[in-house]
């Protein structure tokens, strides 16, 4: 697993500029709004789903055991509306993740960007 | 064709007939605009800036989770004193989004503070102002009828307007406000009380903004009139609204015993109860 903290003027900036809010439907409060974190894995499962979707990915943790982290980000409509679709994170595709973590530091958090192997990116990844 | 039909519309007119004659008048169309002659708002169209109530106060990022940023309704004290209650609460993520357990509706005058696309159906009897989120409707009577009497409340109430040339004006009465705890107007815990009515004039400033202008009247709570405007862009044209299945896949209820907001893991259960 690879995670590390991204702290400062980056994180505000990701902050200002990540694509859909995931606050649409309820406050977000779990997530801590001033770090953003990275790590490495493979999606499991794309729930594609109201009031909000959620990026299920498959991270290994520093002693080598798998963890299922829960990424949180905005409502299929108004990502369907950009362009996002279902298809958009194929089950077991390779995929760095870039994320608000939980204020309690449970294994979820809200979508910021993604960068998968080949390259491609989605939401904010500058 | 014409023998099916005609037995009903015979037993209709007879239905008809039986009815009382209170709720027949209630049913006479009266000063209702052609078809024609009604504005174009047609479309989808986005609520400018963020679900702080109050958006004319607004200076700063961060919506309803920034302190400062917007202007606080006159309240009277004890109204102030609940509000400061709520913000305390907001701030320690126990003041619960009454919509986060769906099933509710957000209810006037939360109504015009929604994310996600809005329609205004403009017919010659009523108005319709649908909102993705939620979802919800707005039912606006435009054929001449009067508030009921003795209109029980309800979270959006009811509303009856009329046209001044393109502008619409209606008033909303008959709402619960927070008399039961589950019509909030934002996220700061902004709330009014089962006496607010208001009364609303939605118009089309120019070819891409609706400017929805409140004005908020609450005896029990406000110590006068509070008016806030509202303003909605025009989504790109060819937008689509879908379906909003808030209780689809859930993950973020809030807990029923102290109001936080979970987020809930892949096995179903909270990752932050504690």
């Amino acid at each position: 697993m690879r995670t590390h903290a991204l702290l400062g003027a980056l994180a505000f900036a990701a902050l200002l500029a990540a694509g859909a809010p995931v606050t649409a439907h309820h406050s977000g409060a779990g997530f801590n709004s001033d770090k953003v974190i990275e790590l490495t894995g493979t999606i499991k499962e794309f729930q594609f789903t109201n009031p909000h979707t959620w990026i299920q990915i498959i991270v290994e943790d520093d002693k080598g055991a798998k963890v299922e982290w829960s990424v949180e980000w905005g409502s299929p409509n108004s990502l369907g509306r950009q362009g996002i679709r279902p298809s958009t994170f194929p089950p077991g595709a390779k995929v760095t993740m870039r994320l608000r973590p939980m204020i309690n530091g449970a294994p979820a958090g809200g979508f910021v960007g993604a960068k998968f192997e080949d390259g491609r990116t989605v939401g904010r990844w500058e | 064709m014409h023998t099916t039909v005609r037995p009903l519309v015979f037993v209709f007119t007879v239905s008809l007939s039986l009815l009382p004659a209170a709720a027949l008048a209630q049913a006479q169309p009266s000063a209702v605009r052609a078809y024609d002659t009604l504005p174009d708002w047609s479309g989808a169209w986005s609520m400018v800036g963020g679900t702080v109530f109050d958006r004319a106060t607004q200076t700063g990022q961060g919506g309803a989770t920034a302190a400062g940023v917007r202007s606080h309704p006159p309240y009277n004290a004890e109204w102030e004193a609940i509000y400061k209650s709520h913000l305390e609460r907001r701030d320690k993520n126990l003041f619960p989004d009454t919509i986060s357990n769906c099933g509710v509706p957000a209810g006037f005058p939360r109504h015009f503070n929604l994310p996600d696309p809005y329609e205004f159906v403009v017919r010659p009897e009523q108005v319709w102002v649908l909102t993705e989120n939620g979802p919800n409707v707005l039912r606006i009577y435009t054929d001449g009828r009067k508030h009921l009497e003795d209109q029980w409340a309800t979270y959006t109430g009811d509303s009856v307007g009329h046209w001044e040339g393109d502008t619409l004006v209606f008033t909303t009465v008959a709402l619960k406000g927070y008399r039961d705890k589950d019509v909030i107007l934002d996220r700061t815990g902004l709330v009014l009380s089962d006496q607010s009515r208001a009364t609303t004039r939605i118009r089309k400033t120019d070819p891409k903004t609706i400017q929805v202008q409140m004005t908020i009247e609450d005896p029990k709570a406000l110590t006068k009139p509070w008016v806030v405007t509202k303003q909605f862009t025009k989504m790109p044209e060819g937008t689509r609204v879908y379906d909003y299945g808030c209780a689809e896949n859930n993950r973020n209820p809030a807990d029923i015993d102290t109001g936080k907001t979970l987020v809930i893991g892949p096995d179903g259960k909270p990752l932050n109860k504690e």
